[in-house]
């Protein structure tokens, strides 16, 4: 008895410690705060975020944080935003969200209601952006966010909600577009088996969802023998990827984060295994996961992204890279491109509203149609997707000389990319 | 049936991390009757030690394990002296541990970002992602270590509690600590080192652990968590019945994935966690004392 009392404590100790919580449901719209938020004249413009700075997404919260901080540097040198005919500077507030769901969202009602910022930028992560999202749509304060890029986001009718990433279910059709095109040249078989792998998330399902219609709407072309979700975070998934094996699939696919890449990789490579293809979805490319795998247990990994440095060698895309790399001593990725454009995109909606009052402000960026880094080109938040910003994904493809050229769409590669891997013949 | 050899040795493997994990939480509750909420704190503070004297010095993982071991023990003994030795003994002491230990975890968690930023590391060695082939399975190199590791440790305990002098006292401190002053074992010194070993188990789990996983300040939660399932899985002070207990607990993991979604098989331990206090309270192996 005493030992079952002495655990309900244990566990609610831990549990706490562990500061897991779900996204909280959207109440009724209540008044909100203050629709309009004038700045006095001269006075900074205050726009909150929060990133997770610390906790399983610290390395990407950081990155996130270069690419904002970027954007308000390089507004600020050129005097701020144009309001009403005046100048106005920038401040950013940035609190760390320690990569939990609970956290985010209680520093954006913080942000809103105690530090009284005008506008919100999003943090890092699907699952951290849903339930942040909600704070500021019960606030009505217009909330641009570049870190979420699961459809669930943006299927709830938030009017206040714009989002910058594309939707992942096209991230997952643009590497099996390339798969694709590697069946059609006879590089991998007809019909080619895939083992989808994916975390238990929003960002998970979208994934696999990308995948499986493709696969649909490609009769014949695709078995999928595997389908199998994962627990975020996890530690150990050699019984998981001995499932993969036995599956005999010759393309395997998976969704997860940087640490999930990190640790599936290297029990994969350790249990000898070796695929035709093999993906990551937007995970690939990171120096850490080489740093931590070493060079040659990355190579041949396709990852499929919101933007690549070597889609612009001319415009806004270059003028990016090459402020980037000024002020950081190295190429930015995606992330930061990301990042960088979500601040970019609120700021110019705000100089389009000529006003500080958020209803205006978040009018402009529903109605945003602007040139952009982005895949494409341009960037808006169309209203049929949810305000969520719909562009092509660049598939990129590490190579053994420790490039990641981009292998589709075709009109924007840099390389053919190779498959079948050459690895799995050694 | 290659799949389920797959499943068995993975099931084997991924058991000598839990029972490394595990012997320390146990051996302190066992002998001092408190659940050390630092484990997972210390388990934390020995990857970064290995990962430290890996990245700044080019000390093997594995040969840091003496350093590390030792300088866990210290910070343990220590830990009593200035802390745990002040708490109410008994039942009435059972809350205020959990709480003074827990706020030492946060204390070192907090000092881990301080002096390591949130950022996930990994110890990198050249047999990182070595494995050796048995029958078309392959065996991780550092998992074998891992398992290896926990295997000498389980020896080394059995040994030390059941040939020495210091084993034979932690026992009767264990079992009557009123008696033992009685007769003039050193209760103290005893506590104080037995918290000290559980300490030093935990670092050793730690850096095990990093040479498997990427990790940050976060570190040590799930693992204490399983830590702790496996501990009340194979009875609360038994060292035997943890080693077994952690068999018992991957297996079930491992397996489950035939019958599981993926994402679920880590929820199982928790069922069976659930189900042996409701059923055997006293874990699966009955509660003995450091048998």
């Amino acid at each position: 008895m005493r030992t079952c009392k002495l655990s309900l404590l244990f566990c609610a100790v831990v549990l706490a410690a562990c500061k897991q919580s779900s996204p909280q449901a959207p109440e009724q719209p209540p008044g909100g705060a203050p629709a309009a938020a004038p700045a006095a004249t001269g006075e900074a413009i205050s726009i909150g975020a929060t990133l997770p700075l610390t906790g399983s997404e610290s390395r990407i919260g950081g990155f996130y944080k270069e690419g904002y901080e970027l954007a308000f540097e390089e507004w600020n040198k050129k005097g701020g935003i144009s309001v009403g005919g005046q100048k106005l500077p920038v401040k950013l507030t940035l609190l760390d969200d320690t990569s939990t769901q609970a956290t985010a969202a209680s520093l954006a009602d913080r942000l809103i209601n105690s530090d009284k910022v005008q506008f919100l930028l999003g943090t890092y992560a699907s699952h951290l952006v849903e339930a942040q999202s909600v704070v500021a749509e019960q606030n009505h304060v217009p909330y641009v966010q570049g870190g979420g890029g699961a459809v669930e986001i943006h299927k709830r009718g938030f009017k206040w909600l714009f989002g910058l990433l594309a939707p992942v279910q096209l991230l997952s059709g643009a590497i099996m577009e390339w798969v694709d095109a590697q069946q059609a040249a006879r590089k991998i078989p007809r019909p080619a088996k895939i083992a989808v792998v994916w975390e238990n998330t929003a960002h998970g399902k979208d994934f696999r969802a990308g995948v499986k219609d493709f696969s649909e709407q490609h009769k014949g072309g695709y078995w999928i023998m595997m389908d199998e979700s994962f627990e975020l975070n996890g530690k150990d998934f050699g019984a998981l990827l001995g499932k993969v094996k036995n599956s005999g699939a010759d393309v395997f696919l998976v969704d997860a984060h940087l640490p999930d890449y990190i640790t599936m990789q290297r029990q994969y490579v350790t249990l000898g295994l070796c695929h035709k293809i093999q993906s990551y979805g937007a995970r690939g490319s990171e120096k850490q996961a080489a740093d931590a795998l070493g060079p040659e247990h990355v190579r041949y990994i396709l990852s499929s992204v919101w933007w690549n440095a070597q889609l612009g060698t001319a415009g806004l895309t270059k003028d990016f890279a090459d402020e980037f790399k000024a002020r950081y001593g190295r190429s930015p990725e995606w992330y930061q491109a990301v990042s960088y454009e979500t601040a970019r995109a609120l700021f110019l909606a705000i100089e389009k509203a000529g006003s500080l009052d958020r209803d205006k402000v978040r009018e402009a960026l529903a109605s945003l149609n602007v040139d952009s880094i982005l895949p494409g080109g341009k960037l808006s938040f169309p209203a049929s997707s949810g305000q969520q910003a719909i562009y092509p994904f660049v598939v990129q493809q590490n190579q053994p000389d420790g490039t990641s050229p981009i292998v589709w769409p075709k009109e924007s590669a840099t390389s053919a990319g190779v498959a079948p891997n050459p690895d799995c013949s050694k | 049936m290659a799949q389920a050899l797959d499943l068995a040795v993975s099931a084997v493997l991924l058991a000598g991390l839990y029972a490394t994990m595990a012997y320390g939480l146990g051996l302190i509750y066992g002998v001092l009757r408190i659940v050390n909420l630092n484990h997972g704190g210390m388990i934390m503070a020995g990857a970064y030690a290995g990962w430290w004297l890996h990245s700044s010095y080019g000390v093997d993982p594995y040969l840091a394990l003496v350093p590390v071991t030792l300088a866990a023990f210290a910070a343990g003994w220590l830990m009593y002296r200035l802390l745990v030795r002040r708490l109410p003994r008994g039942a009435a002491g059972g809350v205020q541990s959990l709480l003074l230990l827990f706020g030492v975890w946060l204390v070192l968690r907090n000092a881990a970002y301080l002096l390591f930023t949130g950022n996930d590391q990994t110890v990198r060695t050249s047999y990182s992602t070595h494995a050796l082939p048995l029958m078309g399975a392959f065996l991780s190199v550092n998992r074998l270590l891992v398992f290896a590791g926990a295997l000498v440790t389980l020896l080394v305990l059995h040994i030390l509690l059941t040939r020495t002098y210091l084993g034979k006292a932690i026992r009767a401190v264990a079992q009557n600590p009123d008696s033992c002053t009685l007769v003039g074992i050193p209760v103290e010194r005893i506590y104080a080192l037995t918290f000290g070993l559980g300490t030093a188990l935990a670092a050793l789990a730690g850096l095990l652990g990093a040479t498997l996983f990427s990790f940050n300040p976060g570190f040590g939660s799930t693992e204490l968590l399983k830590s702790f399932v496996v501990v009340v899985l194979g009875g609360l002070g038994s060292v035997a019945g943890t080693a077994l207990a952690a068999l018992i607990l991957a297996a079930v993991e491992v397996f489950a994935i035939l019958v599981l979604p993926a994402y679920l098989t880590s929820a199982v331990g928790f069922v069976l966690l659930v189900l042996v206090l409701v059923l055997r309270p006293g874990g699966l192996f009955g509660q003995r004392v450091l048998a």
